[in-house]
């Protein structure tokens, strides 16, 4: 049998498709890219962890005098209130799964296409910037939805399954969009951030570090100026401290720093507004040297 | 005309690159050659929307460059000059996923993907991850990324730059394959003036910028002057003079030969009259093809 190169070059017979959302095969391609490298599975396998505690948690609350003898003075801690679901979304249990799935996830997103000069094959289709950022964007958002509002609300699903009973959500009937907002909130930030990070190299390797340095960085930063000054306005500079500020903010619970949480959410959108500003420079066809 | 352009003005901060460029460009592959900073790849960049020109206006199938870049690249396909592919990706799912990017069904941009693949002869070793892949096997790739939606246009920045001189032919073959059997043109960015002149049945040649000579290669060899070649006895200095003077450009080659090339309006007696007038014998004349080289040669003033 001849091969198509024997046979010659054959034309396409179908038509090309209008698509409602262009970027969407960059978003799957991307997330099918990140489940290829090993590193990246075992990171996102080990982010699952925190979801598996906080829900043998809820499962112990429901039982607490079955486990009485194992809790000893526990009682506080399995107190089931929105506070609970705070502090599975925005404690370190959970954000720093989130940075080290997004270091391998994201880190290539964009530096990949700047190292290999791809960005020019992307830009001869019929794509808008806008459509390339939204592709790249989705990959970050999709992992950070999955690590955030689907345990979230599966958690409060697995209480009420626990309960046998609505009256939690009756109680608390704003909490599925505070974990919602707080899901949204975390996913627009590192979004943002991840894809400003990837675009300042083209070797992603570096922004690997670049995003590790930035979120312990800030913390430290803001541990150092905080032993020195005293002032809990000074955790603005902390991306962690900002994110539990308006996370606190958004489960009305208390605040865990002395200023408006208003402060905290300028801040994160700031820094969102940064990042578009800097992929809007970096993400064109051909670098033009003037 | 497949692609019209008037008037394009793009410059780089200080750096005019395209100079009031006007063309219109037919069926066929056309080259586009040039010297190094001549503005290939920036018009080639300016017609897929890349960069916005400052002044003229241009068509690419009849959609316009500045309003529809969108139609534009749904039509063309542009294989670039640098090494470009997507890392941890092999060629099928790099040539299908960009076949996506043009608008093909997922399912029809897979199949689609093998068969360009093959063509272009990638196709067993289109499960290797690019990151594997020899200079020669990415350019085939980029070829096939460029096919992979069938484009009426193809755009080739440079398409043999970096191969071998095997790799060269192999890709010059593709090329005129998809040049001279199918109705998808070709316009081709090129310095190398041989690959220009095995392909192309037009040419547009570029200089600082501007167009220096542009139609049907036949036209171009036959129209602006002819091409002789001549050995003389005697003193050569006074004969030059007297050819230059009569608007002819002559070149000597190591072997004493000397290349002489003659407005059109010229008759070829007068390289006998001049003999005859400055005293020197003419022991070889001969009538010259005029290459691809000597017209390049000729307009863009260099050797």
């Amino acid at each position: 049998m001849a091969t198509v190169r024997a046979k010659g070059y054959a034309h396409w017979e179908g038509a090309p498709v209008e698509r409602r959302f262009p970027w969407w095969p960059i978003t799957r391609t991307g997330i099918m890219l990140a489940f290829r490298r090993k590193r990246f599975k075992f990171a996102f396998a080990m982010s699952f962890v925190p979801a598996f505690v906080f829900l043998v948690g809820l499962y112990v609350s429901e039982r607490i005098d079955d486990f009485r003898h194992m809790i000893r003075g526990g009682n506080q801690l399995l107190n089931i209130t929105p506070n609970y679901f705070k502090a599975y979304m925005t404690n370190d249990f959970l954000l720093l799964p989130i940075v080290f799935v997004l270091a391998f996830a994201g880190a290539g997103l964009i530096a990949d296409d700047l190292k290999h000069n791809s960005l020019q094959l992307y830009f001869a289709r019929p794509l808008r910037k806008a459509d390339y950022v939204l592709g790249k964007m989705s990959v970050v958002a999709f992992f950070v939805l999955i690590l955030t509002a689907l345990p979230g609300i599966v958690l409060l699903i697995f209480k009420l399954v626990f309960a046998g009973s609505f009256k939690f959500l009756l109680d608390y009937p704003w909490l599925p969009l505070s974990i919602l907002g707080v899901s949204a909130l975390l996913t627009v930030f590192f979004s943002f951030g991840i894809l400003l990070l990837s675009s300042l190299s083209d070797k992603s390797r570096y922004v690997t570090i670049l995003v590790f340095m930035s979120y312990f960085f800030s913390d430290i930063l803001f541990g150092i100026l905080y032993g020195i000054f005293r002032k809990p306005a000074l955790a603005l500079f902390s991306i962690r401290a900002n994110i539990q500020q308006a996370g606190a903010f958004l489960f009305g619970q208390k605040l865990p720093h002395a200023f408006a949480a208003g402060w905290s959410f300028l801040v994160l959108a700031g820094i969102c507004l940064l990042a578009a500003a800097v992929l809007h420079r970096k993400v064109r066809s051909v670098e033009v040297i003037r | 005309m497949s692609i019209e352009v008037k008037d394009l003005q793009f410059r780089y901060g200080a750096i005019v690159a395209l100079d009031g460029v006007s063309m219109r460009l037919g069926p066929g592959a056309v080259g586009l050659l040039g010297p190094n900073g001549a503005g290939k790849s920036t018009l080639l960049r300016v017609l897929l929307g890349f960069l916005v020109p400052e002044k003229g206006e241009g068509r690419v199938l009849g959609h316009d460059i500045r309003r529809d870049q969108a139609r534009i690249r749904r039509v063309v396909g542009y294989m670039p000059e640098s090494d470009c592919f997507v890392a941890g990706m092999d060629a099928v799912t790099f040539t299908s996923y960009f076949g996506e990017l043009s608008g093909m069904p997922r399912q029809e941009a897979m199949k689609r993907a093998h068969e360009v693949l093959f063509y272009v002869g990638l196709g067993e070793s289109r499960y290797r991850l690019l990151d594997q892949y020899s200079a020669g096997m990415k350019q085939r790739l980029k070829l096939a990324q460029a096919l992979v939606h069938d484009p009426k246009i193809l755009f080739l920045d440079e398409p043999t730059s970096n191969l071998d001189p095997h790799g060269r032919i192999e890709v010059l073959e593709l090329i005129k394959d998809v040049a001279s059997n199918k109705d998808i043109q070709v316009l081709i960015s090129s310095h190398i003036l041989a690959d220009i002149e095995s392909i192309c049945s037009s040419v547009v040649i570029l200089n600082k910028g501007k167009v220096a000579a542009e139609g049907r290669m036949e036209d171009l060899r036959a129209i602006r002057y002819s091409l002789y070649e001549l050995r003389i006895k005697g003193e050569e200095a006074p004969f030059l003079a007297d050819l230059e003077a009569m608007g002819c450009r002559v070149d000597g080659t190591e072997d004493r030969l000397l290349k002489v090339y003659m407005p059109a309006e010229r008759d070829r007696m007068d390289i006998f009259r001049a003999a005859s007038r400055t005293g020197v014998q003419l022991r070889y004349f001969v009538k010259s093809r005029t290459s691809l080289e000597d017209l390049f040669a000729g307009v863009v003033g260099v050797d």
